[in-house]
């Protein structure tokens, strides 16, 4: 009972706006000031899909994450609502809290059933997403890789990729390690090594630091998904590995814990830091000197690019395709980390607020 | 004439109705199959999608592994004991058909990857029931320590990273069938899911085996008196539980067709034993059915999947997951005691 009648008003709803949009048309013919609105509403126009576009059915579109409560998609879902608020459309946030390929398959095979209008993955495996992928573009639901690519090389089934060209950050990171680290022994550390949306950096860092030809020994080492174990592996570690030139990171939780077993064991300036990611901890550390950068990959980017490049593929019925979309590299060092410190923005998930200027 | 004898065939007629109502509520899965119906009902009027073929295949298959493992931990629970590390062997049975089978690695025929994979994973359940039953660890601790050292080996035979899972196109279509290669419609692990719920099921009712496990777990010492060999019989049901787990684990990546060393995991062995006991089996021993887990993990499966559909968020599904174990638990268990109140008057 109750089901129907909440049907039952939401269709109401669209055809009350269908026919006040009417009216007001119809309104408008019939007088000239009217009609000079009219034109001048053309030439600055509102349409009823939002901006300039005409109404349209309010698509919506499921994201399907790996890690549904991690903090470091919070700005990539607000990045989504403000685009869905932007263009009239809605989404859904579903997936598993832990990585769990099984359970995310299940959760796309719902949106399926489900008949969203669109679908946004993080495909951090190298082959369960292909046939699923496939099944939806069967069906003509439209489907974009957000955040994590599959497997390195060979052909993908979805349209596109919106997010970090992961390979090449890591490789940069590689650079990056190699300017800072003349020589010896660095350990790259990785919360879950094989997780295909971090396992290309480290692949990529040590893949750099080879080329550049420094007598620099780099080892990855696991950790944990969790941010107070990590913070114990990577302490334990380093007091085996005493004589470390250089720790650095792949993953959030670890960049934050490179830090502060640096500033633990008071290492400023003798041992070298880095890593990925934003979080508050982390910049922190940044401003104090004991990590030497950190690499922010735009998390709000990635919810509010797969709206716009699924919401363009259905209004556009299929001519404007989802495209490749790489959401940055940005180096945060101390020169430039003051601006992340001391604004509390949805950009970064620091705050829900809206708000401008951000600081 | 006819009137006065019709009255009373209908009265009779409404007798056996309550009558076979009654006996149907008696069934100790009977309340949780409500459950299901209801849910199944209040998500079909939520979205219409519900009850589509894409959803039911989508439902069928995300409960076969969690079926599986509830499967043999009913048993386990029935006579006292619980494996806390099957989530574990969900992973490491994968890791050892990879290790066999895969062109990368040894490359022997997929049968035998399967083979070993579950004879290995009988031996863990060997391990732990001998460990639990002759040295006297609780299973509690047997199984937590197991569960941190499988998921090493496993860590360790993959090399921390993901494989795909070997064995070709007949291999898949049997054990864990893709989307376009259904060849009996629903997904090939839900019927060994199905099949071998109703096994052990059967191995409950009417074997001498099944009449021993609940002995174990409903009167350990009475049993042991009357000549049952309790330690054999948790060691089996150890054996048995592995076994399962081990097979939901290859049957799983089949269906997903990558191996991951952190699939499965505590997640679902509590989501097993979550759908085992809002199922009716009893965490004290003694009391279960396997049919009632199945319907138990089938629930939370709807509940899952539903929710999904709905659009709900992630970050409120746990809430609702949370709830509905409660609110199931608390029917179930009133439920009980209301049955047992009527049978003693």
């Amino acid at each position: 009972m109750e089901m129907d009648e909440l049907t039952e008003t939401e269709t109401h709803g669209v055809d009350r706006a269908t026919l006040l949009r009417r009216i007001a048309i119809g309104g408008a013919a019939l007088s000239l000031p009217a009609l000079a609105t009219a034109r001048e509403a053309l030439a600055a126009p509102t349409g009823a899909g939002g901006g300039n576009y005409p109404a349209h059915p309010k698509w919506k579109f499921a994201f399907i994450n790996h890690v549904t409560t991690n903090p470091f998609f919070v700005p990539t879902q607000y990045g989504a609502s403000d685009a869905s608020a932007l263009l009239k459309t809605a989404f859904t946030w579903t997936g598993s809290t832990k990585a769990d390929v099984g359970e995310m398959i299940n959760a796309f095979n719902a949106a399926i059933s489900a008949k969203a209008d669109g679908i946004a993955v993080c495909v951090v495996d190298k082959s369960a997403f292909e046939a699923p992928i496939k099944r939806a573009l069967g069906k003509g639901i439209p489907v974009v890789a957000y955040n994590a690519d599959g497997a390195n090389s060979g052909p993908k089934a979805r349209m596109a990729y919106i997010g970090q060209a992961l390979y090449d950050s890591g490789f940069a990171m590689g650079e990056r390690i190699a300017t800072l680290v003349p020589k010896g022994d660095v350990a790259l550390f990785i919360a879950t090594p094989g997780a295909l949306n971090i396992q290309p950096r480290i692949d990529g860092a040590i893949a750099a630091i080879k080329q550049s030809g420094k007598p620099i020994n780099a080892k990855a080492i696991a950790t944990d998904a969790d941010l107070s174990k990590e913070l114990t592996a990577i302490d334990s570690y380093y007091l085996g590995h005493k004589k470390l030139a250089g720790m650095f990171a792949v993953d959030a939780g670890d960049t934050q814990g490179v830090g502060q077993i640096i500033q633990k064991h008071s290492l400023k300036g003798k041992i070298k830091g880095g890593g990925y990611d934003l979080l508050p901890g982390t910049l922190k550390l940044i401003q104090q000197g004991f990590l030497d950068f950190t690499i922010d990959q735009q998390p709000y980017l990635q919810g509010f690019y797969p709206v716009v490049q699924l919401f363009l593929y259905k209004l556009s019925g299929g001519l404007v395709a989802p495209a490749d979309t790489n959401t940055g590299l940005l180096f945060v060092t101390k020169a430039n980390v003051k601006p992340y410190l001391t604004t509390q923005t949805r950009y970064e998930g620091s705050s829900s607020k809206q708000k401008y200027p951000v600081s | 004439m006819a009137v006065v004898e019709g009255a009373p065939s209908r009265r009779r007629a409404s007798q056996i109705g309550w009558r076979a109502a009654g006996a149907f509520l008696r069934q100790r899965e009977a309340s949780i199959f409500l459950v299901a119906v209801a849910l199944v009902l209040f998500f079909e009027l939520k979205s219409n999608a519900f009850l589509g073929s894409d959803n039911i295949k989508n439902v069928t298959e995300s409960m076969s592994p969690f079926a599986l493992i509830a499967a043999g931990e009913v048993m386990l629970l029935i006579c006292g004991e619980i494996d806390l590390a099957v989530g574990r062997t969900f992973a490491f049975a994968p890791a050892i058909v990879w290790l066999i089978s895969s062109p990368d690695k040894h490359h022997l025929p997929i049968w035998l990857g399967v083979i070993v994979a579950l004879v290995l994973s009988a031996a863990v359940g060997l391990v732990n029931g001998v460990v639990t039953t002759l040295l006297r660890v609780p299973s509690f601790i047997t199984t937590l320590a197991m569960l941190y050292l499988l998921n090493g080996i496993t860590l360790h035979l993959l090399s921390g990273s993901q494989q795909f899972m070997p064995g070709g196109p007949t291999f898949q279509n049997i054990f864990g069938s893709q989307p376009d290669h259904y060849f009996l419609w629903l997904n090939s692990e839900f019927y060994w899911a199905a099949g071998l719920v109703l096994l052990v099921q059967f191995v409950l009712w009417w074997t001498r085996f099944g009449l021993h496990t609940f002995a174990t777990g409903g009167n350990l010492l009475g049993a042991s008196e009357a000549g049952v060999n309790v330690r054999a019989v948790k060691v089996v049901n150890f054996v048995l539980v592995n076994v399962l787990a081990g097979f939901a684990g290859i049957l799983d990546s089949t269906r997903v067709t990558t191996i991951v060393p952190l699939q499965g995991g505590p997640d679902y062995m509590f989501f097993a034993v979550a759908g085992a006991v809002i199922g009716g089996t009893s965490l004290f021993g003694g009391v279960g059915t396997v049919i009632g887990s199945f319907i138990g993990v089938g629930v939370l499966t709807i509940l899952q999947t539903g929710f999904n559909i709905l659009g709900y968020s992630a970050f409120t599904f746990p809430i609702i997951i949370g709830l509905a174990i409660l609110l199931s638990m608390v029917a179930t268990v009133q439920f009980a005691r209301l049955r047992n109140l009527g049978r003693f008057q």
